[in-house]
């Protein structure tokens, strides 16, 4: 008999729409995280600076989970699957390794090189969702090769693009570089199994990036102290660089909007779609660069955009059809029998409904938070400098539009749809 | 006689979940890595 009743197909269709919208949005927010970090021209070790981004992501990732539903809630979403915050932070541990890793690939051999192979993620992103949890399993032949085929089109899309892009000069080692930047990879990729094996099991993505950020801060601080030489040459590096630290904590809130877009992909078109949507970063972190920063573009440039573009539009057809949705839920159930979740509390969020009946309610400490989060970004934000850099306002501000005319697009879809559950 | 409902061990659940074990051998991984280039 079957576990797990058909979803309507007229839901589906409504679920994979803003499943797909959100990856695009993400896409546009994680590109748009680099900007400000191109206002930091400096002196401060790549590991501090990673750590101060955190920092604000930190921040962010604890104020609009109170803002819009309410800590409450999240204590709701724990109490119905506690084993889910170890999986959370450990999500935000392997974000830690894989971005330091980056770091290293760049320095040794060059971001031509290491963008590529670490942007192979949404390939092992596809193999994990596939025999993990079920992804592209009854979806026929035509939509698994669209995906497939739109993700190596990205993936060729991408190379050109960071052959484009390449700044840094090859000044290491090359074995290490590869090994850094494939293991980058292999972290960010497997990254994603906690992302959906949480939304299988119908947590609120509000409530896994609180959990994320706890290993995330966890894991950057642990690296910062240990590659400053310790917590006291660490504060010493902070303190220097007091003058830049918003913008980098600015970095670290774009990025938050965009990765919780990214979360919303990952819960309703799943893994093997949602990261190749948004890997789509790389094209828009371009355009800040080329268009704002004054960076040279050039063929290459549009034969990768369009590459990744095309690739982007594959995926995007090729949403989920009923009987491969059918095989999620018995994934979704699969976690439920395992983990002994209501089935009702894991069925409510994969159908895109919150659950969570402390939703409307806010307590103080919510208010504590969103004031805290608010006081500090204002406090460094007083004492910031503006560094003497040509930057083009008119496409920075074209370009801001187009962000938030994706915050209004995929944020009103996501309410109609779904509540933003 | 009063049958007791069981539930599942959360803790033994998460450490025999075959999936649990892949992102945890990819982050010592991960960590070896960084340990090596570092």
């Amino acid at each position: 008999m079957d576990r797990v009743s058909a979803i309507d197909p007229g839901r589906l269709r409504a679920l994979q729409r803003v499943g797909m919208l959100s990856g695009f949005a993400a896409g546009a927010w994680l590109g748009a995280a680099e900007a400000p970090t191109k206002l930091v021209t400096l002196g401060i070790p790549p590991v501090t600076i990673s750590l101060m981004m955190v920092l604000g992501v930190f921040l962010a990732r604890w104020s609009l989970p109170a803002l819009v539903r309410g800590t409450a809630a999240v204590t709701e979403d724990v109490r119905q699957a506690p084993h889910l915050v170890i999986w959370a932070a450990l999500g935000g541990c392997l974000w830690a390794v894989a971005n330091t890793l980056t770091v290293f690939a760049i320095k040794d051999i060059g971001l031509a090189i290491a963008f590529p192979l670490w942007n192979s993620n949404s390939l092992l992103g596809i193999l994990w969702g596939t025999l993990l949890f079920n992804e592209l399993r009854d979806a026929g032949r035509l939509r698994a090769l669209a995906v497939l085929g739109g993700a190596a089109l990205m993936f060729l899309g991408a190379t050109l693009l960071a052959i484009a892009s390449a700044t840094a000069a090859p000044g290491g080692s090359a074995l290490r570089g590869v090994a850094a930047a494939l293991m980058a990879g292999a972290l960010w990729g497997t990254m994603y199994i906690p992302y959906r094996k949480a939304y299988l099991t119908g947590m609120h993505p509000m409530s896994f990036i609180a959990f994320f950020t706890i290993g995330e801060l966890g894991m950057m601080s642990l690296l910062a102290i240990g590659f400053s030489g310790g917590v006291a040459p660490l504060w010493a590096d902070l303190t220097r660089s007091r003058d830049v630290l918003f913008w980098l904590m600015l970095a670290g809130f774009v990025w938050v909007i965009g990765d919780l877009f990214q979360q919303y992909a990952a819960k309703y078109v799943g893994i093997s779609r949602g990261i190749p949507l948004s890997n789509t970063n790389q094209l828009w972190g371009l355009a800040w660069g080329i268009l704002v920063f004054g960076e040279s573009g050039g063929t290459k440039v549009i034969g990768g955009s369009l590459l990744m573009a095309l690739g982007a539009g594959a995926i995007a057809l090729a949403s989920a059809s009923g009987a491969e949705h059918k095989r999620w839920q018995e994934a979704g159930a699969r976690e439920s029998e395992r983990y002994g979740v209501d089935p009702a509390y894991v069925a409510a969020g994969l159908a895109g409904q919150d659950a969570s009946a402390a939703r409307a309610r806010r307590r103080p400490i919510d208010w504590v938070l969103v004031a805290f989060a608010s006081i500090v970004f204002i406090w460094f934000a007083s004492a910031a400098r503006v560094p003497a850099l040509h930057v083009a306002w008119g496409w920075a501000a074209v370009l801001t539009l187009a962000l938030v005319g994706f915050v209004v697009v995929a944020g009103v879809a996501l309410w109609r749809a779904t509540r933003l559950g | 006689m009063p049958v007791n409902p069981t539930r599942p061990s959360r803790a033994r659940a998460l450490l025999s979940d075959p999936h649990f074990w892949i992102p945890v051998i990819v982050l010592i991984l991960g960590l070896a890595v960084l340990r090596w280039i570092a």
